[in-house]
Parts: C-alpha cells; sequence; structure tokens
C-alpha cells in the first residue's frame, strides 16, 4: 500500500482554491486529481465547480452559499479515502491530421528540434494513442501527453494572434487540439478537418460541447490533402470499431 | 393581447443578451462568462423582481436605444448608465415603468464602461447549458442589433408608488454604488511566492489600463513583477481575477471569459468586487491595487450580498402590492 498523496490547499482570492496533489508518481497526481474533480462534483452542492488540469484542481465557489474553509476540510477529510483503483478505460477518438505546410507551419521547425526527419516526426506523432489529461483553455482544447520526441518541443517566442479550428499542436511535452480559432504560442504541426465544438445543444440540456472527456485518447491519422477536403466539417466522433 | 411582447433597437452598438454566467462551463471546458459587472447586474434583476439567474442586457461603451411593444418594467443600473424616456432623464439603480411605445435610451457615461437593463420577466434567448450569456471564444450568443426585436418573456402595467404617484421606489442602494474606485482590491495569488519581493510592485506601482480590454482580459501597462524562479508552469485551473505576469511590460487581468486554463503563475487575484469595478475600468484610466485578505474579502462580498438580498425582497413587496391592488 503506497504512502497517501499530499495535498496542499492554497486560496485563488475569495471565490476558488487551488487543491494540488504531490507524488513521486505523476500518473498517481492525475488520477488523484481527476477523481477529486469527480468527488467535489457529484457531493458538493452545484454551485461548487471543479476544472481539473494535471497535477491540480481549481475549486470555484460562491462564499455565499459555502466557505473555503468547509470545501478544504472536506477535501482533507477525503485524501485517504480512495483506493488505488485504475481510473476506468476512457474511449478513443479517430483524428485525421493534415501534416505540414499551411495545416502545419511549425512542422519543419519541429523537426529540427527534435532532430529527426518529417516524415518519421509525422509516424512519432501517430505511433500511439495521447491520453486526453485535461480540458483547457481556449473551449475545452483536449490537452493531450505530447508525442514520443527525445526533447522537449519550445513554444514559440511569439505567440501566434490567431490559429485555427482544428489545430494540432506541440509544446513541451504535451499535445493539444484546439476546437476553435484562437491565439496560441504552441508549435502547429498539422490541422484536423473535422469539427470539433456543438453549441446547438440547447434547450437538451446536453452539456458537453466536444466529444471527448479527460481519460479519453486520441488517434492521430496522417491524410493527404484530397482527403482533408473530403473530411472537411465532419463531426469528430469516438471509433466505434476499436 | 396575446402576441408576445418585443423589444424594438433602433439602435445598438456593443449591447449583448446575457445573464450571471454559464456556472456549469468550467467543468466542461467553457468559461464562465456572463455579466461582467455581476452586482450591478445582480441588482438590475433585483429592482424588477427577476430571479438572479434572469437574462438581462449588458450595454458596453455605447448607448442602446429601445422601443417596447407593451408596457413594461425596467431598471438600468451600472455606474455610468444614463437612462431617458421619451428624451426625460431617469434615475438609474431604481425601477422604471415604460409605457408601450415610449423610446428608451441608455447612454453610457465616462464614469465607467458597463450599464445593465433588466426587463421584468427577462428575454427570451438561446441558452447552453443553462445559460444565454455569450462566449466569444466558441462564437455563442445573442448580439443585440439595430433592426431586430428582442422577445420579452412578459409586459407588467406601469409600477406606481401610491405615495408619490409615480415610479419612484427607494430600496435602499446606497448612493456610493455609482462611483468607480480606481483602487484595486487584490488577495495574493498561490504562485505568490515565487516572485519573492517583486511582488511589492504591485503594491507601490500604478497601471494604466490599456485599449486591450475585453470580456477575456485586461492589459494593464506598468512594472511587471518578475519571477524569481525559472521553469516552464505547468497548465492548471486560473481562476477569473487572476493577475497574470506574461513577458512583457503588461499585466493580464484575467475576466469571465479568459480560458479556464494558463501556463503563467498567478500573482495575485481581484477579489469579487474588485472584479466588478475592473469591469467598468476605461482604456486611459490610472488604478492601483490594494492588499486584502480572504477573510476581508469574503465579509466584503456577503455584506453586498445581503445588501441585493433586502432590494430583492422590496422589489418583490412593492410589484406584489401593485398586481393585488
Amino acid at each position: 500500500m503506497p504512502a497517501p498523496v499530499k495535498i496542499d490547499i492554497l486560496p485563488c482570492g475569495e471565490a476558488a482554491l487551488r487543491v494540488t496533489v504531490y507524488d513521486g508518481d505523476t500518473e498517481r497526481v492525475w488520477a488523484t486529481v481527476h477523481r477529486l474533480a469527480a468527488r467535489i462534483r457529484h457531493e458538493l452542492p452545484s454551485t461548487v465547480s471543479a476544472v481539473p488540469t494535471y497535477d491540480a484542481v481549481l475549486v470555484e465557489f460562491d462564499p455565499y452559499h459555502t466557505t473555503a474553509d468547509l470545501i478544504t476540510f472536506l477535501i482533507q477529510s477525503w485524501d485517504h479515502d480512495w483506493d488505488d483503483a485504475a481510473p476506468e478505460p476512457g474511449q478513443v477518438i479517430d483524428v485525421p491530421v493534415l501534416f505540414g505546410g499551411a495545416a502545419g507551419p511549425d512542422l519543419d521547425r519541429v523537426a529540427g528540434v527534435v532532430g529527426e526527419p518529417v516524415s518519421r516526426v509525422v509516424e512519432i506523432v501517430c505511433a500511439r494513442e495521447h491520453l486526453i489529461r485535461c480540458l483547457g483553455g481556449p473551449a475545452a482544447s483536449a490537452m493531450t501527453d505530447g508525442p514520443d520526441f527525445r526533447v522537449p518541443v519550445p513554444r514559440l517566442p511569439e505567440p501566434r494572434l490567431r490559429v485555427p479550428a482544428g489545430a494540432v499542436s506541440v509544446a513541451g511535452r504535451q499535445a493539444v487540439i484546439g476546437p476553435v480559432a484562437a491565439p496560441s504560442g504552441w508549435r502547429q504541426i498539422g490541422r484536423t478537418p473535422l469539427t470539433i465544438l456543438r453549441t446547438d445543444t440547447g434547450e437538451s440540456g446536453a452539456d458537453d460541447v466536444v466529444p471527448y472527456r479527460p481519460g479519453d485518447r486520441v488517434r492521430f491519422r496522417p491524410i493527404d490533402a484530397a482527403t482533408y477536403t473530403d473530411l472537411l466539417g465532419l463531426p469528430m466522433e469516438y471509433l466505434t470499431n476499436d | 393581447m396575446t402576441d408576445q411582447p418585443v423589444l424594438h433597437v433602433d439602435a445598438a452598438t456593443g449591447c449583448v443578451v446575457t445573464d450571471l454566467g454559464r456556472a456549469t462551463g468550467p467543468a466542461h471546458g467553457l468559461a464562465v462568462n456572463g455579466a461582467l459587472d455581476q452586482f450591478a447586474a445582480r441588482a438590475a434583476s433585483a429592482l424588477v423582481g427577476n430571479a438572479p439567474t434572469d437574462s438581462l442586457l449588458e450595454i458596453t461603451g455605447f448607448g442602446v436605444t429601445l422601443r417596447p411593444s407593451h408596457d413594461i418594467l425596467l431598471a438600468v443600473t451600472g455606474a455610468p448608465a444614463l437612462p431617458a424616456v421619451d428624451g426625460y432623464p431617469h434615475p438609474a439603480w431604481t425601477p422604471l415603468s415604460v409605457r408601450a411605445g415610449q423610446t428608451v435610451r441608455v447612454g453610457i457615461s465616462d464614469a465607467g464602461l458597463r450599464a445593465y437593463l433588466a426587463v421584468h420577466g427577462g428575454f427570451d434567448a438561446p441558452v447552453l447549458m443553462g445559460s444565454c450569456a455569450p462566449d466569444s471564444m466558441i462564437g455563442f450568443g445573442t448580439p443585440v442589433t439595430a433592426g431586430t426585436p428582442l422577445a420579452l418573456r412578459r409586459s407588467h402595467p406601469p409600477l406606481v408608488n401610491p405615495h408619490f404617484g409615480a415610479t419612484v421606489f427607494h430600496f435602499g442602494l446606497p448612493v456610493g454604488v455609482t462611483r468607480v474606485p480606481t483602487v484595486l482590491a487584490v488577495i495574493d495569488g498561490p504562485d505568490a511566492e515565487e516572485f519573492g519581493p517583486e511582488l511589492d510592485h504591485l503594491f507601490t506601482s500604478r497601471y494604466t489600463v490599456t485599449p486591450r480590454i475585453n470580456h477575456v482580459g485586461l492589459r494593464l501597462a506598468g512594472p511587471v513583477p518578475q519571477r524569481s524562479v525559472t521553469g516552464e508552469v505547468l497548465s492548471r485551473g486560473v481562476p477569473v481575477g487572476a493577475i497574470e505576469a506574461p513577458a512583457g511590460d503588461e499585466l493580464l487581468v484575467l475576466m469571465r471569459g479568459r480560458g479556464i486554463t494558463a501556463g503563467y503563475p498567478v500573482l495575485a487575484v481581484l477579489t469579487s468586487l474588485a472584479q466588478d469595478n475592473a469591469a467598468q475600468l476605461r482604456p486611459g484610466q490610472r488604478i492601483r491595487f490594494r492588499r486584502t485578505t480572504v477573510a476581508a474579502a469574503t465579509a466584503a462580498y456577503l455584506e453586498q450580498r445581503r445588501l441585493l438580498d433586502r432590494i430583492a425582497l422590496r422589489a418583490r413587496t412593492a410589484i406584489a402590492a401593485q398586481s393585488t391592488r
């Protein structure tokens, strides 16, 4: 039985807390963070929200309805509670990607940084499934583990003011798929033609505007320009025959 | 009349249908968004007897000109609001009955930036995750444009104070709410220690509001405290009101439309009340920061919410008394 993880809770203003999880095992940290967030959503009032990332959960609340002390007390009382069972395996998302050129203006530079030919970089990116660690800004971007490059990829010195919807980018040891056009300092290596975001959930009450959740995995698949055009605008969805 | 009441829009710039925000958004990767000056928005809804979550208009920078098809009850709030009906000025921060066909003009003085207009019953607008609040990043929302009428949920007969024979009510809003403070209260952020003594610059310097301000963030020109540690910061959830110090000579204050995660350390966080104040800042204004504590900020916030509760109760009572006469 491993020692319990260490949990540190710090104020983020008077209406939010940052709960940081420390442990030598980053997988355990990540799993703990996401279990904590799920538990906060299930067991605390709906006015309390949880944003889990890699090693921390941002807990936002309305001090009119609850207090930082109460939330802190509850979370501290949980940390020895849960078992270390692996989180439920997520589903696999198929992401066709047009690499390089206008769709991936930083691909050549990334190849230079990691010291591989461009074709090999694409192979590495598509070689394995990428675990979605969290949903990030802007607009529920899928933040995944990065490709198995030998070195981390530095961010752009000057962020781009606009990266298009569907951009697949890397930085550090992470990768991200952006559902909407937005500024970004990450290195854009490709672009998926699929439509990721849907906002027509309307009165149906559906809460997911993207077809993936943390814990799902992404499989990148290289496509050519003609296939890109064929697939343009189709909705992104789970692989059904995998 | 059976036809649905509408608000005709004769002129509008920088105006949207909104509410207090998409509370379940952050858990699903979306920003909370909603009215940037939450106090003013809550007050407007309270003054017309609406629920706090009802929809209302946020008017930014420029005025609007509206004409209701039916008699309605409305309230205009926000530090800079200058309402007028058929050319006659009326007070803000109080309920105001407008007859069918009258012209309501809401001007914005240079004392602030954002005004709120609530109509008894609220607006009919599409919702996403239970909120009509616009999200510019995902292209969701209902902008208010000239020539496109806004559907209203209810009309309301003229509300008349039995003592004055006109719509004059005092529901206990202090006079001070119309003044925009330029000293913003902040609480040390979770990464404050990474800045060491550099953090003091935040409290000893003056900052100028740049023209780059919107729902996502405010950029402030002035001395930027430098981190004493180096290395990339892992992306984490960042709260609304977070003050970040990216490279360069500007501070970034995150507002309600911010991406929910960021890879910059958080120096300090604006209190909820200071976030409302920040929503009223105009480019060129000079501001400074004042350090406060979680306990003091919580007490100030609770006092304000209780004030809003009292206003809501008095307004609902006045409206109910009218409907039973």
